[in-house]
């Protein structure tokens, strides 16, 4: 049985192994890869610190304190609402933090459904191929070709949106891309000596799909869909914006903002205010993206 | 010979997407709940009344005879009629059930057909300030691969993709219109009120062309031909806009094709956030209304145009690039 031993050197050739640590290396090296790193660590930690030990009640109304400017704006500094108050008197900048904690949790999640099926599909499309592969391109095809933002708000519209619901719309909204990518390298990696040598040893298709190639193109995918996560934080924000994301009373930058541009006029902060912070993070979110992208197609040799 | 097999079997696959989507979105909506006969028979109707309006529409129907006779409307043009708006223009979702000022209800086709050119105007109006804003960021990293040229484009690409438009869109409003009273912003009087969304859109569009652009410029510069044509004697800017620009088009085309669907998500939002009166609002207001045959008939007129882009856009690149073959 010694030869089912040596199974595992022959099927991941430690060279390819090590792409996923050299793309990160590379990325890590370029100036933006620090930039977006640096500032979205920073937000980070507020989003999660700054509302637990404020001890500011992002929800708590007070109705003298309302419409109160940021810090700068007003007569006379004050520190109390450094990014001011809403109609109602909340402070803007916890409302401000605890939108950015749903905005990433649903970010996040998103991408990662979005990611598991699209992987899946492109899987088993590009490695049984044939009638499998057909059926599974044309639904893609359909998926396609069905504006993703109609999907989700008619959906979302039309039920009532929990954040599980909301991931889970997202999420099927923009898998296709990912079956495409992936199905076209799992059909490149399916011809590959290392392939054919382990379906020689006996190995079963499952395991050559899961424990083979999945480890071998999944990385590359994945370090793009870091893009991904600042998308679907849009596309979360828009939702809340239109009315179709998590529901007030919890605090998110879309629902925030379209409350905001009714007081647009006379308390311009609250529609804006949010907003900045949002930019911000996507912004070291894109950056970092960007990197990890360019990275990627450098090693790949632009592909 | 080529381009007449080409668009049958394109047609045919394109029609048969279509169709599927239309059967997608066919079920999702009469699989969700919510009762849309309630909502058009008005406020306050007898139980025994919605029962009767949704036996005569067919709507008790099981779904697959829905679905054929909805298909079978569709081949003769047909896409319904909405289940709220009537034909003279107001929503009458809120009007009482015996309310008899109440009109013919509107064909979903028509709504469609007078939105639709207020969208393209937008849209194409985008495009051509992206296109301003983005070829010569984009062409110029592309020629100076890794030098400043193109950090700038990486980190001008980055921030405008982190613009939500929604966002940019009332802040642009509160600077240029309330502000600065430059353009006008709500609703639409005139061409003016084009241009705030436009640019809107446009920030929107623009990264992903910058992105294209600089790709695929600094791709091109580095192949042989390039050299050579320096050395035939051609100019840098002859080499640039005869070599290299042209051979971006391709992958240029590509992109429009692709990012149609992001294109019309935005349209959707900008033109809720400007009041602007085209296919996006249209949307909008049918997913509010649960407006089903309107839902239905703009998720197919939007899947058949972006099959239709798809397909133009592929003969586009074989006229530019004839080494393609589709």
């Amino acid at each position: 049985m010694s030869y089912l031993e040596i199974t595992p050197d022959l099927s991941t050739p430690r060279k390819e192994r090590k792409i996923a640590a050299r793309i990160w290396s590379e990325a890590f090296a370029s100036v933006e890869f620090k930039i977006g790193l640096v500032v979205f660590v920073i937000l980070l930690l507020s989003a999660i610190f700054y509302p637990m030990f404020s001890g500011i009640d992002p929800t708590k109304m007070n109705i003298s304190a309302k419409l109160s400017p940021p810090v700068f704006f007003g007569d006379g500094w004050s520190w109390v609402h450094p990014l001011g108050t809403d109609q109602l008197g909340r402070d803007m900048l916890s409302r401000a933090l605890v939108g950015l904690r749903y905005s990433l949790l649903i970010g996040v999640s998103t991408t990662v459904v979005m990611l598991a099926v699209g992987a899946l599909v492109g899987l088993f499309s590009g490695y049984f191929g044939g009638s499998v592969d057909t059926v599974l391109m044309r639904l893609t095809d359909a998926q396609l070709s069905i504006p993703m933002i109609i999907l989700a708000i008619t959906i979302l519209g039309v039920s009532r949106p929990t954040i599980p619901s909301i991931i889970l719309v997202l999420g099927l909204a923009g898998w296709p891309v990912y079956a495409r990518v992936m199905r076209s390298t799992v059909m490149s990696e399916r011809k590959k000596e290392f392939v054919r040598g382990a379906m020689v040893l006996g190995a079963t298709d499952w395991r050559i799909m899961f424990s083979l190639i999945l480890p071998l193109v999944l990385p590359p995918i994945a370090f793009v869909a870091v893009l991904d996560i600042a998308r679907m934080m849009i596309f979360e924000s828009v939702l809340g914006f239109l009315g179709l994301g998590v529901q007030p009373p919890t605090p998110t930058f879309g629902n925030i903002i379209a409350d905001g541009r009714k007081y647009l006029m006379n308390a311009w902060w609250i529609a804006t205010m949010p907003g900045v912070f949002l930019v911000l993070t996507l912004t070291s979110i894109n950056l970092m993206g960007a990197a990890l992208e360019r990275a990627r197609n450098k090693i790949y040799g632009g592909a | 010979m080529f381009i007449a097999s080409f668009l049958a079997r394109r047609l045919f696959q394109g029609a048969l997407i279509v169709l599927l989507v239309s059967a997608i979105i066919f079920t999702l909506l009469r699989v969700v709940p919510g009762d849309p006969v309630r909502l058009m028979a008005g406020g306050m109707a007898p139980e025994a009344l919605i029962e009767q309006i949704a036996e005569d529409m067919g709507l008790r129907d099981p779904i697959y005879q829905q679905f054929g006779r909805y298909v079978g409307g569709m081949l003769q043009g047909d896409l319904g009629q909405s289940f709220v708006r009537p034909a003279n223009g107001a929503s009458v979702g809120g009007a009482s059930f015996d309310d008899n000022t109440r009109s013919e209800r509107a064909e979903v086709w028509d709504l469609i057909a007078n939105t639709a050119p207020m969208t393209l105007q937008l849209a194409l109006l985008a495009m051509v300030f992206a296109l301003i804003i983005a070829v010569p960021i984009g062409v110029w990293g592309g020629l100076r691969p890794g030098e400043f040229p193109d950090r700038f484009a990486l980190y001008l690409s980055s921030v405008f993709v982190s613009l939500p438009n929604f966002w940019l869109g009332i802040v642009l409003a509160l600077v240029l219109s309330v502000k600065l009273k430059l353009l006008p912003a709500i609703g639409y009087d005139g061409f003016a009120y084009t241009i705030l969304p436009a640019l809107v859109l446009a920030v929107e569009i623009a990264p992903f062309i910058i992105r294209t652009l600089t790709v695929s410029v600094a791709g091109v510069m580095g192949q042989n031909f390039i050299d050579i044509a320096a050395v035939r004697g051609l100019t840098r800017n002859q080499i640039i806009f005869h070599h290299a620009l042209k051979n971006s088009a391709v992958p240029l085309l590509n992109l429009l094709g692709v990012q149609f669907s992001m294109l019309l998500g935005g349209v959707l939002v900008i033109e809720f956030i400007f009041d602007y009166p085209g296919l996006g609002l249209l949307t909008i207001n049918a997913v509010m209304q649960r407006d089903f045959p309107l839902i239905q008939g703009i998720a197919i007129v939007t899947a058949a145009a972006f099959v239709l882009i798809n397909i133009v856009v592929d003969l586009c690149a074989t006229a530019i690039d004839p080494r393609l073959e589709y």
